[in-house]
């Protein structure tokens, strides 16, 4: 018995392995496309090109803009006091426009009449928020500044600090987030199309009559997925250390665990795809109807938090969302132990439901 | 022998029939539009709210008590009380809360005496969207504490009006909703296309089809044309959700936009071809589909994140995607109401992409057919 599953098991891998370009998209791209997620992908807005509209005698606005453009996240455009500051924003030549008054500002401001106006292209939701937080924080410290307050102005403030990702690299909040999306994306590939394949080359009536009982081809047809599922983890995990510095401050055996349950919960899944579907277009089209909510709703690019009501059961059927919060805890955080708990147990239920699903589904279509 | 157009209308219905004989396709194929919409629809809301906030008031003064109550109320932050430091920063580690709020015995004192007070304010750094969205609100919540605790705002005499231009109330569907038929046309153009022509290949009915007197160029034009109805479809229908459902405007013109789509599918075509050559097998096509279709489309392509604020290789290199393009053209026309003039950058770029990856496409596979 144990010497046909390994030789189901040998074939499974060598039918996988054979292509030199199934390794290339196995090993290969997943590594690619960390790494440009981990490099390219950042929540924070940078670069924003702004003009500021004032008389060129007015020195004070001049400070106050120069204090936007030393600020970092804004570059200047050059513009003269007749511009018209919305037209700036249509012609796409700025994304924000600082219009001072025009009998200028100092002079504005001793008569509490100091109002700047902020016109911000609101096209992209996320960078006009942005835009607009940064001008605060350049406006408040600007007055105490001016006054000669340095802080004191402020009676109260916060002492903020941010904690697992102090620098707030994007890497390190990207890498654990793109990590369990590749895995999940090259498990459900794979496995979804595997036995559809088979029956729509037809070597699946070849394997019906070898000498194997249901479950040595159920295990045959997965455990090769599972091994290539982890290994693409642990190639995901190194290269994240390797080219970004990404900690992994929990234990090594959390995050194996993790991984492991969530492979079987994805290769389940897959599996249950493939029986269902009848050729590979379905089934990956059925691997997509799974993967797009999975991703989306796992927290990996946006909070889970205020999705609404109705969709919030679709989080938390998701083994995506708990194998991200395992990860970014595991990974981040060091592995809280009531976290992981927490996190571990929904994930194993989940892999319990869908390897059975999965079994069951199986010999029905073996018989 | 040239083109012909009644043969590759001939392949057409072929593929025609194909579809319709295999109605789960077909359901999937509308279906995921709607599946997409729905949840990028409902689900996408960068306005970040229900934070959890784990608060540890050591002072319990009128004072303290009144900044906890400016997070309650401003609907950003759920504050929930803990009896210790290490409680808060546990809570943070087991991922309870968002953020940590922590404040020194003495805080009402001294900011009654007119000193000078600090809270200590930690956040979780794991998770970006979130981070950023906490300090995003924390200017706005020691402006409206200080506001609450005085009795009054101190003296701004210098002050900041916003004004949103597009998009006033930056309500996030506006921002989300036009930038889906990017995806569902990178999607379902590339993929399927890749999908069909390699499942004939697969099959062996390709070489069939060419011992027919088929040219190359029809039995692909033949093959596409459903396709690009369907697409078609799926955009049509998410035109319609968008300014029925969500309410989106829609402020500039309508035939810009469909020459802008047409531009679009033509590229994605021609993508998905030259995949479905370079692969010839089901499996390959639709993984390297998704690597260099979807996921780019999805990410790279300025949709969520932001291009301006990518390091200045990946700015260049999103130049040769064709998803950012229409992207910058699918947003103008429909937020903006841009003109063909204001986006005369991003049309010629897609233009010229389309064209290059039409020409690799025809001459890849001329050159694996035609001896």
């Amino acid at each position: 018995m144990k010497r046909t599953l390994l030789a189901f098991i040998k074939k499974e891998f060598a039918q996988v392995l054979r292509d030199p370009r199934m390794k290339i998209i196995l090993f290969v791209m997943p590594m690619v496309q960390m790494t440009v997620f981990g490099l390219a992908l950042s929540s924070e807005i940078k670069n924003i090109k702004l003009a500021s509209v004032f008389s060129p005698s007015d020195s004070a606005a001049r400070r106050l803009s120069g204090r936007f453009t030393s600020s970092g996240w804004f570059l200047p455009v050059a513009v003269t006091p007749q511009t018209d500051p919305a037209g700036l924003i249509v012609s796409g030549a700025a994304d924000a426009v600082l219009v001072f008054p025009a009998e200028g500002f100092k002079r504005a401001a001793a008569r509490g009449r100091g109002g700047v106006q902020l016109l911000v292209n609101a096209t992209s939701v996320t960078r006009a928020r942005s835009v607009e937080a940064y001008a605060r924080n350049i406006f408040a410290a600007h007055a105490a500044s001016d006054a000669g307050l340095e802080g004191a102005s402020a009676p109260f403030g916060f002492d903020v600090r941010i904690i697992y990702n102090p620098e707030m690299e994007s890497p390190v909040f990207m890498v654990p987030g793109v990590m369990g999306m590749i895995v999940c994306l090259v498990t459900i590939i794979l496995t979804s199309m595997s036995l559809t394949r088979e029956r729509e080359i037809g070597t699946f009536e070849t394997i019906i009559s070898a000498p194997l009982k249901n479950h040595e081809i159920l295990l045959g047809k997965t455990i090769p997925y599972i091994i290539l599922g982890l290994g693409n983890a642990a190639l995901v995990i190194t290269a994240g250390f390797l080219i970004f510095g990404v900690p992994v401050k929990g234990q090594l055996w959390q995050l194996f665990a993790a991984a492991l349950t969530f492979v079987i919960t994805t290769v389940g899944i897959g599996t249950m795809i493939s029986t269902i579907s009848k050729n590979q277009q379905q089934a990956m089209m059925g691997g997509f109807i799974f993967l797009f909510p999975a991703v989306l709703m796992s927290g990996i690019m946006y909070p889970v938090e205020n999705m609404p009501e109705l969709l919030k059961p679709v989080v938390y059927l998701n083994p995506l969302y708990y194998f991200t919060s395992l990860l970014r805890n595991i990974m981040l955080k060091g592995g809280d132990p009531s976290a992981f708990f927490f996190n571990m147990t929904a994930l194993t239920l989940m892999a319990a439901a869908s390897g059975t699903a999965a079994y069951k589904r199986f010999r029905q279509t073996l018989n | 022998m040239s083109f012909n157009i009644h043969r590759a209308l001939a392949v057409a219905r072929k593929e025609v029939m194909h579809i319709l004989r295999d109605p789960f396709t077909l359901i999937l194929v509308l279906g995921l539009p709607v599946l997409l919409v729905v949840f990028f629809g409902f689900a996408i809301d960068f306005d970040v709210k229900n934070l959890a906030l784990g608060v540890y008031d050591r002072d319990n003064s009128r004072a303290s008590r009144q900044l906890v109550s400016v997070f309650e109320s401003s609907g950003y932050f759920l504050p929930e009380g803990v009896p210790s430091p290490t409680a808060a920063v546990k809570g943070l580690d087991a991922g309870r809360f968002s953020a940590s709020l922590m404040i020194n015995p003495d805080f009402g004192r001294e900011l009654g005496r007119g000193g000078q007070v600090r809270a200590q304010f930690l956040v979780d750094g794991t998770d970006n969207s979130k981070a950023m969205a906490v300090l995003g609100y924390l200017p706005d919540m020691s402006r409206a504490a200080l506001k609450k605790i005085n009795g009054s705002s101190a003296p701004e005499y210098v002050t900041l009006k916003s004004r949103f231009m597009y998009n006033p109330e930056l309500n996030s569907r506006w921002f989300v909703v036009p930038g889906l038929a990017v995806i569902i046309i990178g999607l379902l153009s590339i993929m399927m296309t890749a999908l069909t022509v390699a499942r004939e290949w697969e099959n062996g009915s390709m070489e069939l089809l060419l011992s027919t007197p088929l040219r190359p160029a029809e039995i692909i034009a033949g093959k596409l044309v459903p396709y690009v109805l369907l697409v078609l479809g799926g955009v049509f229908f998410v035109y319609l959700l968008s300014r029925i459902g969500f309410g989106v405007p829609f402020r500039g013109s309508h035939l810009l936009y469909l020459a802008g789509v047409l531009l679009f599918i033509i590229a994605a075509l021609a993508q998905g071809l030259l995949i479905s050559i370079l692969t010839r097998q089901q499996q390959l096509a639709m993984q390297l589909s998704m690597i260099t279709g979807l996921l780019p489309s999805m990410l790279l392509s300025g949709f969520i994140f932001p291009i301006e604020s990518m390091p200045a290789f990946f700015r260049y290199f999103t130049m040769i995607l064709a998803p950012r393009w229409f992207m910058a053209i699918a947003r103008g026309i429909t937020i903006r109401g841009a003109g063909a003039a204001d986006l005369a950058a991003p049309i010629f770029a897609l233009l010229v992409l389309s064209a290059l990856l039409l020409v690799l496409a025809f001459k890849k596979f001329k050159t694996d057919l035609e001896p």
